[in-house]
């Protein structure tokens, strides 16, 4: 079976205009199925099992973030936006707390620069393994060989967790970043352990490749949902999946932030643009967290952790007039936050608060890649796109 | 005794045997899968989760029975317990010890091998019926593999037939306890044959890596979508059935059957059958799944040509030990 | 190039062919450009500055204001900020916002940045700006049949809305 693959699809495509004499089928893919990630929906036109037009629906899990937050001061929206990316939420505050801080002129003391820049690799890494477990399932389904990677995936994410519940009490929503730095100061002996966890990941990074390293893993994603340099820019796609189609771009490294500037960044790239670039260049991205992560966390400077004094009211925070973009690296690529200051409840929380989301960009990347792909292909492409939906969605 | 008596009795033990050994495998699965992925597998029903298979069946016949508005009744309820017919009707010429068997057909290979291809209909049946387009788009998955594996897992079971010279499964292994194992010999071909076998079998059986129509990432549960309850719970059952008995097949034909020292036969056939079956249990949990199209271009390209040349050199070898007969 | 170098160079570009003032300070709200200005800035920096990465569309409702002694009053209207970012070292993100009025429509990005439809679906869906030769400008976010456009300051958060009271 030869599938015809245009280089990009038209999303807008008349089925009327298509063959009339196929008979095409309407598959409802979502929003309750085991391999959208979460809620979503794609409305795909099959001639045969092939993927003529793909249609996709989001925001089943839209929950108003952007509205709630314009009700919200400052300091309550930390942790209302950590549930935004829920397998990544160190960046989500950290995200918001820099637009606030750009908004207000805060300096962030060292310290609290490098426990964010730490604790967002770690968390880089979690997401990572999240992604690589999940990934692995929808190709190898949830009674199987890609089970046996989720399981250890989840077991190595899991450590992560631990690390993160010793420094800030929390598994989950953290809410440790604040407006001016961070809460939560690193406890004793919390470096010792993440050198123990994170050298002890390195190694399990190996065996998942290992344990991926084989023809059917290859046979599945090679080739598969190939995504051109142009299309990725023009989507406005991020992040790793930018990275796989070849652009070598890394807000860490050409728009830094935190402390990224003093610190030698490698940028992981790589050719093809398919599920299996996107696979490669996620890992590497692992290993390359891992060091950093582990060449930083013994070398955190003394000083505070936070620029402000502590509120003791939550609409103590004020911020000027003024409209401000602040963007960073999250394992999703770009994490906008777009703040326009001032707004009513004397300029204690923001006008408008608009989050970019980059699983949303990456969403929008499936009808222009899915036609000419089969059903199973589209779970694969679906999974290498590492969509949140929470974030997607907010 | 009167053979009607002995089909009828044996059959009885056959089954309750069987059925017995299905629901513990998927205990044995599960303990050993959770093994593999550094969980425990059950643990709370009984000693060690033994009891666990029995709590799944009264589980699954509590389950609301549902049938779907639009689907086809009659055909949709008729599904799941053909597939367990199929699947139990296959062991009747299995031969687990020297006359140990519910009937010792002379075209026992051949009568296999048409059952375990019946075993399609069903589930065709059972997803066209369901009138879901998840379970549609599995049962035409399931058809177009089946058919496909029929192919190569038929070729190396004729090569079989043409070194033994019989189609009767019990005459097959009275051949391997008479002049050795099929496996070994001759030398690379038989461990080819036994290679084509099995990969044909896993894919016949719908197992990972070759589960496409089940393939629950992409298709749901593909033909069993829309079965709830005790019929889904059949349609597990004689997935596991046949995998079963595929195993006990791919013993008695390569492995030797009853074949081996000291302890009786049918220890024998018991550990082998075990043995081929957790293979299949590790391949199934190591490997990720193929998509359609490649199936098929594994089975067309590769592995029947491969079968076909097999099988000439297998009529090279008999003709070069045997003479013409 | 630097970041600092391609504002500066984001900036004379705006001052050269987009009619900023050639003494305006950067506001902090960063630039306001004419509407009709829009289109043709956004395929100017791609095609030529190397903007081609695109970024965001972010959309903010602002609500009429009563002219009431010193205060100059202000009809309702929208304002519209385009975010275009460069790849590679020194990366920087060009941005401006534009004025709509409420029957206005601005141009739409599509046909320069495929990511554009998504972005520009959510604007109009949940702040409810219209953007002229949209190829589908459809809800993103809220159903279909969904009444309002939640993000309006004139949305109110307690109440109940269509079609769930």
């Amino acid at each position: 079976m030869t599938l015809e693959r245009p280089d990009r699809a038209d999303p807008y495509l008349d089925l009327d205009e298509y063959e009339p004499e196929a008979d095409l089928m309407v598959l409802n893919f979502g929003p309750q199925h085991p391999s959208t990630h979460g809620v979503f929906r794609v409305v795909m036109y099959l001639d045969g099992e092939t993927i003529v037009k793909a249609v996709p629906y989001a925001g089943y899990l839209h929950r108003g973030v952007e509205k709630l937050c314009e009700k919200l001061t400052y300091a309550q929206i930390t942790p209302i936006v950590d549930k935004n990316d829920y397998v990544a939420p160190m960046f989500n505050e950290q995200a918001v707390n820099m637009a606030f801080e750009a908004l207000t002129g805060t300096e962030v003391p060292i310290r609290a620069q490098y426990i964010r820049t730490i604790v967002g690799e770690i968390q880089r890494v979690a997401s990572h393994l999240l992604w690589l477990g999940t990934f692995a399932m929808d190709l190898g389904g949830a009674i199987g060989g890609g089970t046996s990677v989720f399981m250890w995936c989840f077991r190595e994410r899991e450590m992560i967790l631990d690390l993160f519940e010793h420094l800030t009490g929390c598994r989950f929503h953290y809410n440790t970043h604040t407006l001016g730095g961070n809460r939560h100061d690193i406890p004793a002996g919390w470096a010792e352990k993440v050198h123990a966890t994170l050298g002890h990941i390195a190694q399990r990074v190996d065996e998942y490749e290992a344990i991926l390293d084989h023809p059917i893993f290859k046979a599945r994603t090679e080739g598969v949902g190939v995504i051109s340099a142009q299309l990725a820019l023009d989507l406005g796609l991020t992040g790793p999946l930018l990275r796989a189609s070849g652009v070598d771009h890394d807000l860490r490294r050409d728009a830094p932030y935190n402390i990224y500037d003093q610190l030698d960044v490698q940028v992981m790239t790589d050719t093809g643009g398919d599920c299996a670039a996107r696979y490669r260049v996620r890992v590497r991205e692992m290993r390359e967290s891992i060091r950093i992560a582990r060449a930083l966390v013994d070398n955190v400077p003394p000083g505070p952790i936070c620029g402000t004094k502590p509120i003791k009211l939550p609409v103590q925070t004020r911020v000027k007039d003024g409209q401000v973009y602040v963007a960073l690296e999250t394992p999703r690529g770009e994490l906008g936050t777009y703040v326009i200051g001032g707004g009513d409840n004397r300029n204690a929380s923001p006008y408008r608060l608009k989050i970019r989301p980059p699983s949303l960009h990456a969403l929008s990347a499936l009808p222009y890649v899915l036609p000419g792909h089969g059903v199973s292909d589209a779970v694969a492409i679906l999974g290498s796109l590492d969509p949140i939906m929470g974030e997607a969605d907010r | 005794m009167n053979p009607w008596l002995h089909a009828v009795l044996y059959s009885l033990v056959l089954v309750t045997v069987l059925m017995t050994c299905t629901a513990y495998a998927t205990w044995l699965e599960r303990k050993v899968a959770g093994r593999m992925q550094s969980r425990l597998g059950p643990t709370r029903v009984g000693f060690a989760g033994l009891l666990q298979p029995i709590a799944d069946a009264l589980k699954l016949l509590q389950k609301e029975d549902i049938v779907p508005l639009a689907a086809d009744r009659a055909l949709f309820n008729l599904a799941p317990p053909l597939t367990v017919f199929f699947a139990l009707a296959t062991a009747a010429v299995i031969p687990f010890s020297p006359g140990l068997l519910a009937s010792d057909l002379d075209i026992g290979a051949l009568y296999v091998l048409a059952l375990s291809g019946l075993m399609v209909f069903p589930v065709w049946i059972g997803s066209w019926a369901s009138n879901n387009k998840y379970a549609l788009l599995g049962g035409m998955r399931a058809v177009a593999q089946g058919i496909s594996y029929e192919i190569p897992l038929l070729l190396s079971v004729t090569i079989v037939i043409l070194m033994a010279d019989t189609m009767s499964l019990s005459g097959i292994v009275q051949v391997q306890a008479d002049e050795g194992w099929f496996i070994a010999r001759p030398f690379g071909l038989g461990l080819a044959t036994f290679a084509l076998f099995f990969v044909a079998a896993l894919a016949e059986g719908n197992r990972i890596p070759f589960d496409t129509p089940e393939a629950e990432s992409e298709l749901v549960a593909g033909p069993t979508t829309e079965y709830t309850g005790m019929k889904f719970g059949l349609f597990y059952m004689a997935e596991y059935l046949h995998s079963i008995i595929v195993a006990g097949l791919g013993a008695a034909l390569f492995l030797g059957g009853w074949d081996g020292p000291i302890a009786p036969g049918l220890h024998w056939m018991v550990l082998k059958t075990l043995g081929l079956w957790m293979v299949m249990l590790w391949a199934r949990w190591t490997f990720l799944r193929f998509r359609t199209d490649q199936m098929m271009t594994l089975c067309w390209r590769y592995l029947v040509p491969a079968s076909l040349g097999l099988l000439m050199a297998a009529a090279v070898w008999v003709h070069a030990v045997h003479g013409v007969s | 190039m630097t970041t600092a170098e391609r504002e500066s160079a984001f900036v004379e570009l705006l001052r050269a062919r987009f009619g900023l003032a050639e003494d305006a300070e950067p506001p902090p709200e960063g630039f306001l450009l004419a509407a009709e200005h829009h289109f043709e800035l956004a395929r100017t920096l791609k095609q030529q500055h190397g903007y081609v990465q695109y970024v965001s569309v972010v959309a903010s409702h602002w609500p009429e204001v009563p002219a009431k002694g010193k205060v100059e009053g202000d009809p309702e209207h929208y304002e519209v900020a385009t975010l275009l970012r460069t790849v590679g070292p020194g990366s920087h993100v060009a941005r401006w916002r534009v004025r709509i009025e409420m029957d206005g429509a601005l141009d739409s990005l599509v046909p320069l940045f495929a990511g554009a439809d998504w972005q520009e679906r959510e604007q109009f869906d949940l702040v409810g700006v219209r953007f002229a030769d949209h190829p589908d400008l459809r809800r993103l976010m809220m159903p279909e049949e969904w009444v309002g456009h939640p993000l309006r300051k004139d949305y109110a958060i307690e109440t109940g809305h269509l079609p769930w009271r």
